[in-house]
Parts: structure tokens; sequence; C-alpha cells
């Protein structure tokens, strides 16, 4: 900023060197007060606490990618035993397999940054949708699928979504009707190709299906790892030196942004669709609406809730051991803003809390025969999403997601 | 001669003493310039689909939701002709029809959606209409080489005095908008601005200091208050439209507000001698050696033909236009209350860049018949960016509502109540309820009278950061 005047004469030319002077002067104070405050030279520089969180979610989500890597593999091993020799034992093995890849995946839904997040997004390689694309899905496409052996297809791992994924593994391994949701406009229920294959080979069939989902999702988990890892494309390190010459992230504000949008999920995804739909709270016309609920077949709506939580957790308070690690609160903490950073971390702790109060295993049998304790999660989920759209984003002078250009007035 | 009719003789010899038009010609062709390029981006980054046809709803403003919105592809076809028409403004093409449809075009863009207001489009829009009256085309214009009966080399004075009336407008209040606690002694929105950019090269280092929050928060002040007395003032002018330049520069740099610093640079113009483009010419010339100096323009004297009775009414006109736009600022006062907390008097009130404000909207429907109850997001309505500016506006939030409670009866679910659970923080504060949670906003008409449902404003102090480089963070 300028002053709105600038004599003219020699004199006070030379004042205005003065100030310039003074202003460098205090610059340099800065710097000698850092000496005394840090750890000498090569301490901690400016920016230090969003540098470090840029830097400490690079590691998380690396982590989480690696851990859901590990399930992953252990996922399409057990599928592909299960797939080869079909029994109840190594049913039983893939299905708790897939328990443990989808306890994993779903802390990773809420760090879409970067290689997971849509194209669209800064870095974005949609990994995320290739892994698991709800509520972009169709239980109709995969049974179409399942008729057509379009998963046999060299083309597959490039076909939509909505065929490929998690979703589509636990629709094969988790449900066993005989029915099709299809319409009657569709080719498998207009021209009887569904009801004509045997029990038998319709199971045979989603088995082979399952094995190469499976496999596709492992390859997908890979490339995630891949992306991010230090000593391949790295991405980790795209994050953490945002800034100037950042053609990812010209400035850490943007590095930042597309963190607080990736937990954005716990509001769309999280309260929104997994909660608010399901209650009945929205588009839906009776009391509730358990159609709506996203685990349908595992039947681990509570539990993926559950993960969702912890993963915005870990990028909230740090994805150490019991939370610690630098996240957002410490970043507010930083910046003087510890009330906030406190009321985060206790609205996160009571949504933790509200979680036990649901007696049922999955909310299926909540909604039916305690609605109450599930309408009671999904308000302590809004105290959390409150606080990240409201003060979290003031105080961090964070955009909210898809925002453009405005003079802010 | 009586003194009243001496006073009057004076009046009309100050606003009809001829001008150099060379400076408004220059304004004519910057501001067409500004259009053009304003409007390309907004076709060439999507911002119109994104701002005008994704939409599935659009906020109007109270009186005007008679105005359409233009489906794809009749919007981008209306942003085109701002381009083509902007380029005919700097060439003086057509000149009376294209002022008039760019003022048109202009406001109409601007009143498709509420949410869409920023206060230098406003400014361009007043700007143009302004410029339906007052002639830049009779020199160095493509009229004027078609018509050389309209040629002139100079205007009336009052040309110049209406624009760098409504220049002096936007600066004076932009500079009032900012003698608030939460600016002045809190140094807030700024420090929170400010803290989020220490990555910018050089500076950045020192962005989330308190005290260079305090020194931008008081030149901004000081700046936008006093700078229109520097540039009148012949002696300081260049000086102060070098700060001019470097504030606006600054402020580019620093945040993503488009457009807002060449519009502001180029109204600053208005400002100064009337003969300003004709001297840079005679130097450019001389420097170039290609001859003598060009001969100034020839003022002639004031003629002294009786005012008519047009003209009179014509200053009756800009006096009331003078009026309004002194007072349409200043009418949040008849509210009360702290605007940037309830917006009452907040649009065209040339509050830039005054507060940070994030809000979070939920919408409660309930049907009396049944006892149903609805939790709306807004997101089912609204785009992320109409949401943003929703969640913090109440009148919006009270459209927002009516809007609903019409949507859900024309499915067959009405009648029905709406409410509105909005959580608002202001500069950092802790979050507050905005409106009257129990108020059902359905069945309240908007207008122009106070809302008695927006709840009061927090009064504790806002967000005090520091600097973060004092924390160690592990």
């Amino acid at each position: 900023m300028s002053f709105p005047f600038v004599p003219p004469s020699g004199a006070r030319s030379t004042r205005a060197l003065l100030l310039i002077t003074a202003l460098a002067t205090l610059g340099g104070c800065k710097e000698s007060d850092r000496g005394k405050d840090d750890a000498g030279p090569g301490g901690p520089g400016p920016d230090t606490s969003r540098g470090a969180l840029l830097k400490a979610t690079g590691v998380c989500v690396e982590r989480t990618a690696r851990e859901f890597h590990t399930t992953s593999t252990a996922l399409s091993q057990a599928v592909t035993a299960w797939a080869a020799q079909p029994d109840a034992t190594s049913l039983a093995q893939a299905k708790t397999a897939y328990h443990a890849a989808m306890d994993s995946w779903q802390v990773a839904e809420v760090m879409q940054v970067g290689p997971a997040a849509p194209r669209g997004a800064a870095g974005g390689a949609e990994l995320r949708d290739n892994i698991y694309s709800w509520p972009l899905v169709s239980r109709c496409a995969i049974e179409e699928q399942i008729v057509s052996k379009g998963y046999e297809a060299p083309g597959f791992p490039t076909s939509l979504v909505s065929r490929r994924g998690l979703y589509a593994l636990e629709y094969l391994m988790f449900y066993a009707g005989e029915d099709t949701a299809c319409q009657g406009t569709s080719p498998i229920v207009a021209q009887g190709t569904w009801a004509a294959l045997s029990t038998e080979e319709r199971a045979s069939r989603k088995r082979a299906y399952a094995a190469v989902v499976a496999r596709e999702v492992d390859l997908k988990a890979a490339q995630l790892v891949k992306a991010w890892a230090a000593d391949q494309d790295n991405f980790s390190n795209t994050l953490a030196t945002a800034g100037s010459g950042n053609t990812v992230f010209p400035t850490s504000q943007a590095a930042l942004n597309s963190i607080s949008d990736a937990m954005f999920y716990f509001e769309r995804e999280g309260k929104d669709l997994k909660l608010a739909r399901p209650l009945g709270m929205r588009e839906c016309s009776t009391d509730t609406c358990p159609e709506h609920l996203e685990s349908q077949f595992a039947h681990r709506s509570k539990a993926n809730l559950r993960a969702n939580l912890k993963g915005f957790r870990l990028l909230a308070e740090g994805c150490d051991e019991n939370y610690t690690g630098t996240g957002f609160d410490d970043v507010l903490k930083a910046a003087g803003a510890e009330a906030l950073a406190q009321k985060m971390v206790d609205r996160i702790v009571a949504a933790e809390a509200a979680f036990p109060a649901i007696e049922e295993e999955d909310l299926h049998q909540a909604l039916a025969q305690d609605k109450a304790s599930v309408r009671a999660l999904h308000d302590a989920f809004k105290g959390v999403t409150d606080v990240l759209k409201t003060e979290l984003v003031t105080v961090l002078d964070l955009e909210l997601p898809q925002s453009v250009e405005g003079d802010n007035d | 001669m009586t003194e009243q009719a001496r006073g009057a003789a004076r009046l009309w010899s100050w606003l009809l003493a001829p001008r150099d038009i060379a400076a408004l010609v220059a304004f004519r062709v910057a501001l067409g310039v500004l259009i053009t390029v304003s409007s390309v981006r907004f076709l060439a980054y999507g911002w119109v689909d994104v701002l005008f046809t994704r939409p599935r709803y659009h906020f109007t403003y109270w009186g005007f939701s008679w105005v359409p919105a233009l489906p794809a592809p009749w919007m981008h076809a209306v942003f085109a002709a701002l381009a083509v028409l902007g380029v005919l403004l700097s060439a003086g093409l057509f000149y009376r029809a294209t002022t008039v449809l760019l003022f048109v075009a202009f406001s109409y863009v601007q009143l498709v959606d509420v949410s869409n207001y920023l206060n230098h489009y406003y400014l361009v829009s007043l700007l143009l209409g302004l410029l339906v009256f007052v002639p830049t085309h009779r020199a160095f214009s493509l009229d004027a080489w078609r018509k050389p009966a309209l040629r002139s080399d100079t205007l009336p004075a009052w040309c110049t005095y209406l624009l760098r009336f409504q220049v002096t407008v936007v600066y004076v209040f932009a500079g009032l908008a900012k003698l608030t606690t939460d600016w002045l002694v809190h140094a807030q929105p700024l420090n929170i601005w400010l803290s989020a950019r220490t990555s910018l090269p050089l500076v950045g280092p020192f962005l989330d200091e308190r005290w260079v929050a305090y020194t931008a928060a008081w030149a901004g002040f000081l700046f936008d208050t006093t700078i229109v007395a520097f540039l009148l003032s012949r002696r300081l002018r260049p000086f102060a439209y070098v700060v001019v330049v470097g504030f606006h520069a600054a402020t580019s740099a620093l945040f993503p507000i488009g457009m807002f610093p060449f519009i502001m640079v180029t109204a600053a113009l208005v400002f100064f001698d009337s003969a300003w483009p004709r001297r840079i010419a005679a130097r450019v010339r001389a420097l170039r050696r290609r001859g003598e100096a060009v001969a100034p323009v020839s003022v002639p004297p004031v003629s002294a033909r009786p005012v008519t009775a047009l003209a009179w009414a014509g200053l009756a006109v800009a006096v009331v236009y003078g009026v309004l736009q002194v007072a349409v600022p200043l009418r949040t006062h008849l509210y009360g209350g702290n605007v940037l907390w309830h917006e009452q008097g907040m649009r065209f009130s040339w509050r830039v860049m005054a507060r940070e404000k994030n809000g979070s909207a939920t919408f409660v429907v309930t049907s009396p018949a049944t006892g149903r109850e609805w939790h709306v997001p807004p997101s089912d309505y609204l785009t992320r960016l109409q949401e943003r500016e929703m969640s913090v506006q109440p009148d919006l939030i009270l459209q927002l509502a009516r809007h609903i409670a019409r949507d859900f009866e024309a499915r067959g679910l009405g009648p029905v109540e709406v409410r509105a659970d909005v959580r608002v923080s202001l500069n950092g504060r802790a979050a507050q309820l905005l409106v009257d949670p129990d108020v059902d906003l359905a069945h309240v008409e908007d207008g122009l009278a106070s809302k008695p449902w927006i709840l009061p404003a927090p009064e504790t102090p806002p967000v005090k950061l520091r600097p973060t480089w004092r924390a160690q963070v592990h």
C-alpha cells in the first residue's frame, strides 16, 4: 500500500528514503526476532504453520493411500481365491477383506486432494471415482455387465465408473438375490437375458466379474500411491512446495483450498447424502428413506460414516497417533484463533460420541428402531460442518469449493 | 441585473465553459476497451455459463423481478454484443445508439442475478448512463469522421464535472465505509486476507504481521478518503495518479478482484487536465523529432446566449441524480445497526472489500397439515457461488425461502412454512445466527422496510490473528 501523497521536493524525497529505510529496518527486526524465538538459522521460516500443514497433509494422504493399497491387494487376492474356489470360507474371507478395504477407503474419501480429485480440480486425475464412484452408482449397469460379460472386454478398465470399483464389488459379493434392478426398458429385461441365466451361471459370472473389479481397484490404488510417493510422482512435494513457481498450486492458499475442498466431502456426501436423505429430511416422500443409505448390500453405512469422520479428523487435528501431528487446529492456534481450534475439535469429538449412541449394527436397523439416534448423528455432523463453512473458511480466508472471482463486496 | 441573476450567470458560465475534449475522449476509449476485455473474459472463462445460464434459480433485485434471465446461447450473445459495443464505444461509432445499448445491456446483465453484484460493475453501468449525455464522440471518433458537422475540440465543463462527481462519490464512500472499528481498530478483514498471502514473493513473509495489516488498513482508509482532493490539485495530480496506479496494482496483486483496479485507474483519468492526451502526444512527437509542438486547442469564450428551460431542466435532473448518488449510500443509517451484518443498504453504497463473511444455511420446511419436516440445503437450488452469497445476505435468504415454499407447493407438498437456520461468521468472529430461526419466511413480504427478523449483530471484536512465524508448529 502506498501513502496517498508522494512529496516531490528533494528534502521530502530524503524523508521518503528514510521511511523506506525504516521499513527495511523493521524487516530486519523481524529476522532477528525470528532467530530469537526459533531454533536459530534454519528454523521455521515465514508461513510456517500453513507450510507445515501442507507437508503434513501430503504425508497423511500418502500414508492413507498406502494403507488402502495394502488392503486392496489383500482384497484382490481374497476375491481371486473366492472366484477360483467358491465356498463359504473363501467368501467369508473375501467379505472380511472387503470390509477392511472399505474401512481404509472411507478414510481416504475425505482426502480427495490432487490425483484422487476430479480432473477439474488442481492436480486432479479422477482416481477416486475409479476406485469408488458413490453416489454415481447403478446396480442395473452392473447387472447388464453380468449378462454381457462386459468385464471380460479389453476396454472394461476404461468403461463407465458405475460398472466398476468398490460399489460394484459390494454388490457382486454381498447380494445374493435373483432379481434385477433394471427396468423393463433395459435389454436384459426386455430380451429376457437376465431371467435366462441360471442361478449357478449368474453366481459364476458374479465371481469372475468381482475378481476383475478387485484387480482393477488394486491397480488404481497402486496408481494413487505412485502419484503421492516421494520416490515416484511425488505429489506430496507438489503440495508441500505450493507457491511461486509451482504450476499446480501457485500459492500456498490454493493448496490449502484444495484440502478444505476435500474436507467438504464431510458436508455434501456425509451429512447431506449419507444422513439427511435416509433420515427423510430431503428428497424423500416417506418418513425415512433407507434406500438412500450408502451401503445397501454390505450394510456398513454406519462404519463408512465413522471412517469418514476419522479421515476428517486426521486432516483437522493431525495424522499421527491419537490425532497428534499437524492439522488445521495447529494452524488456527498458531494464528491466534485458539478458541476456534478448540471449538472445531470439540465438535468433532461430539460427532464421534454420537456413534456409540446408535446401538444397532447399521443405519438400516437404526432408522427403523431408533431414528432419533441417527438424527442426533446428523446434527452432530452439522455442528462440524457449520464450523467448517463459517469460522474456519473465514479465519483462514479459504474459498468455498467452486468459487469464482469476485471483489469480495 | 439582480444578485440572483448574476449568480445564475456565474453558475452557467462555470458549467458551460469550454474544455478540451481530449481527456474525455481518452476516457471513452479506455472504458470501451475495458468493457470489451471484461466481456471477452466472461466468455473465454466460461463465466457466462457459471453465473448466468447454469443456475436454475436467479435472485432478483427488489422491483426488478420481471427481468428475465436469458438462456444459452442468448446470454452469450449479450456478452458478445457487449464486446462489440465496447469496440464501437472506443471507436466512437454510432455513439448515441452505442452508449444507450451499452447502458441497457450492461445494466441488464447486472440485474439478472443479485448474487453477481459487484460494486465496480455498478459503477460501469452508471458511467455508461452518464456517457449517454456526454458527447465524447465529437472528436477522435468515426462519427466525427463521418459527420464533419459533429466535430468539436471542446465540450462544456459540466461533462467533466459530472464524471468527476461520480468517481468522487465512489472513492469518498469507499473511504467512509472503512470508518469502522473492525477496519481501523482491529485491522480486519485485512489482517485475515493478508495473513493468507504469505507465500507471495518478497512481501509475503511480512503480510501476517499485524503492523502491516494496520498500515494497510489506515493507508486504504486515507487513500480512499483523500485521493480525490489530491487528484483535484493541479500540482499534485501526477503524483496522486502514480499513487492511484500503485494502490490499485497492489490490491490487484494481493486480491482476486478482477477488473476493479483497471476500472478505477481508468476512472481516475477524469481528474486530469482536459488537454492531457494532446500534451502527451506532443511530447511523443517531440521525442520522435517529428516537427513542431502541437498547437493547443483554442478554447472559444462562453457565448452569452440565454439559458433555455431545457438547460435548467437538465441541471435539475443532474442535481437530483447527484442527491441520489449521495443519499443511496447513506440509506443504511435509516436502518441502524451494523450494515456489514444486516446488509440493509449494503449494495450501491461502495462498500468495497469491507468484510470477510461466510455462512452456513439450512432451510427447514414444515407442513402444518402433516407435521412433516424437511431440511433443504441451498445446494438443491443454487450453485456454490450463489449459496455463498445468499448465506450471508438476509434479503436473498428470504427470496430463496419463498421460492422453496412455492416449489414445495408446486410439487403438491404445500402449503408449507419455511424457516432458516443460518449461522454467519463476520470478520472471523464466532458464528452467530443471522436470522430468527422461528420466523416463517415463506409468509414474509420483501420490501425496503427494516427486517425485524434479522438478529442483532455480534458485539464481540473480530478475530485477532498473530503472525504464525512466532509459533512452533509440530
